[in-house]
């Protein structure tokens, strides 16, 4: 609940606000926003297993998303940018489907 | 232990990512480690009893910032997606300017090819006119002693008997007049006296006691060039009545003539004064 009131709050701050992302942030940001969407359904999943943790979940967002645009930083100065980005979105992506089959069996016990 | 066991055991003490394929061990571990590692601390440290699992104020904060950066990435994605579109129809709008004006040239620069054609062809025949008409100035310039001439020819030298006494062994306006006459006949083609060019307006006469030819008074000895054939001319000369004439007014009154030819002569043009026609008009040549 107090989950999806944070969500809901950010939404509107950000739409209000909206922030102007500097040139140099801007290839990173699409990368930290899928690395914050695993952390977030991660989070979800043990929310629904039992076991979540506000600490974890924390360090485990904000980890995710710098790491995701550090791994693309790198790629970008040794000029395999794009080929990196392909592989973190695939293995966030395939972290994502998996936690959110678990998320589908917890609601509806399938 | 045996043999047959030690790998199983070894396999069992690896890592995971050691054995797994990479994408099984992706899906396995979808779900971070540390959630269960500290569910079971907390469950150690409170001795037993079910772990906190309500989101506190930090898991407000982080998913607040989740909200700020997913709707931050979608606004900019929109943003770039309209400077994307109006790019492209900036740069289709300029591209159909361009090829346009790339049109209006080339159509230009077929003008204009056709027009230096034109020119071109204009031009030449304009020069060929020209030069004709140049080469035909240049002939009656150097008959009429309107320019310079040069050419072989002879030079005449006449002057007053040395010892003149009486009127008859001076040379007069007639006596120049005979040699030009005579020069003339004898084939001359250009005649200068004291390097005064004769044209056809030009007259020879006495005024007081000098000779003028083109009104400027000269003095003896006379110089006669005439521009012809050096080797016919003198022979030629003595043919002519007035020739002969110089010849006795020679041999009887003791006037200087002396004829030499000449292998190379320039006689300047007459002067310009001497060349205005002001009541000749060109008339109808048939």
């Amino acid at each position: 609940m107090i989950a999806g009131l944070g969500l809901l709050v950010g939404i509107i701050v950000g739409l209000m606000l909206q922030p102007e992302v500097p040139l140099w942030l801007e290839p990173y940001l699409p990368i930290a926003v899928v690395a914050a969407l695993d952390a977030v359904f991660g989070a979800l999943r043990a929310f629904l297993d039992g076991i979540f943790d506000d600490k974890v979940f924390v360090v485990s967002f904000i980890s995710n998303v710098l790491i995701a645009a550090l791994i693309v930083y790198l790629g970008d100065k040794l000029g395999v940018g794009g080929q990196l980005s392909t592989g973190v979105i695939v293995v966030l992506g395939i972290r994502i489907f998996s936690n959110v089959a678990a998320i589908r069996r917890h609601i509806f016990h399938a | 232990m045996s043999a047959e066991t030690r790998p199983e055991t070894t396999q069992e003490e690896l890592p995971p990512q050691v054995h797994m394929p990479l994408l099984d061990y992706v899906i396995a571990n979808s779900l971070d480690g540390d959630y269960a590692q500290a569910a079971e601390r907390a469950e150690a440290a409170d001795g037993g009893e079910a772990p906190k699992i309500k989101p506190g104020i930090a898991a407000l904060v982080v998913m607040g910032l989740f909200g700020v950066l997913v709707t931050t990435a979608a606004i900019q994605t929109a943003r770039n997606a309209g400077d994307e579109s109006a790019g492209k129809e900036s740069l289709v709008n300029q591209i159909q300017a361009r090829s346009a004006q790339v049109e209006a040239r080339r159509e230009r620069a077929a003008n204009l090819r056709e027009e230096n054609e034109s020119l071109q062809s204009l031009f030449l025949e304009t020069t060929s006119q020209g030069r004709a008409l140049s080469a035909r100035l240049d002939r009656l310039g150097a008959v009429t002693g309107a320019l310079p001439v040069t050419g072989p020819g002879v030079k005449v030298v006449v002057d007053d008997a040395p010892d003149g006494t009486s009127e008859k062994q001076r040379v007069f306006d007639k006596d120049l007049q005979k040699l030009v006459n005579a020069l003339w006949a004898s084939g001359a083609e250009a005649i200068s006296i004291n390097e005064q060019r004769l044209s056809n307006l030009s007259a020879i006469r006495l005024a007081g006691s000098a000779i003028t030819v083109n009104y400027v008074s000269l003095s003896g000895p006379y110089t006669v060039l005439a521009v012809g054939d050096p080797d016919t001319m003198p022979a030629r000369f003595v043919e002519t009545k007035h020739g002969r004439d110089w010849l006795d007014l020679q041999a009887f009154y003791g006037l200087q003539f002396e004829m030499t030819a000449e292998d190379s002569m320039t006689l300047p043009a007459a002067p310009s004064r001497r060349l205005n026609l002001i009541h000749a008009t060109q008339g109808d040549t048939q």
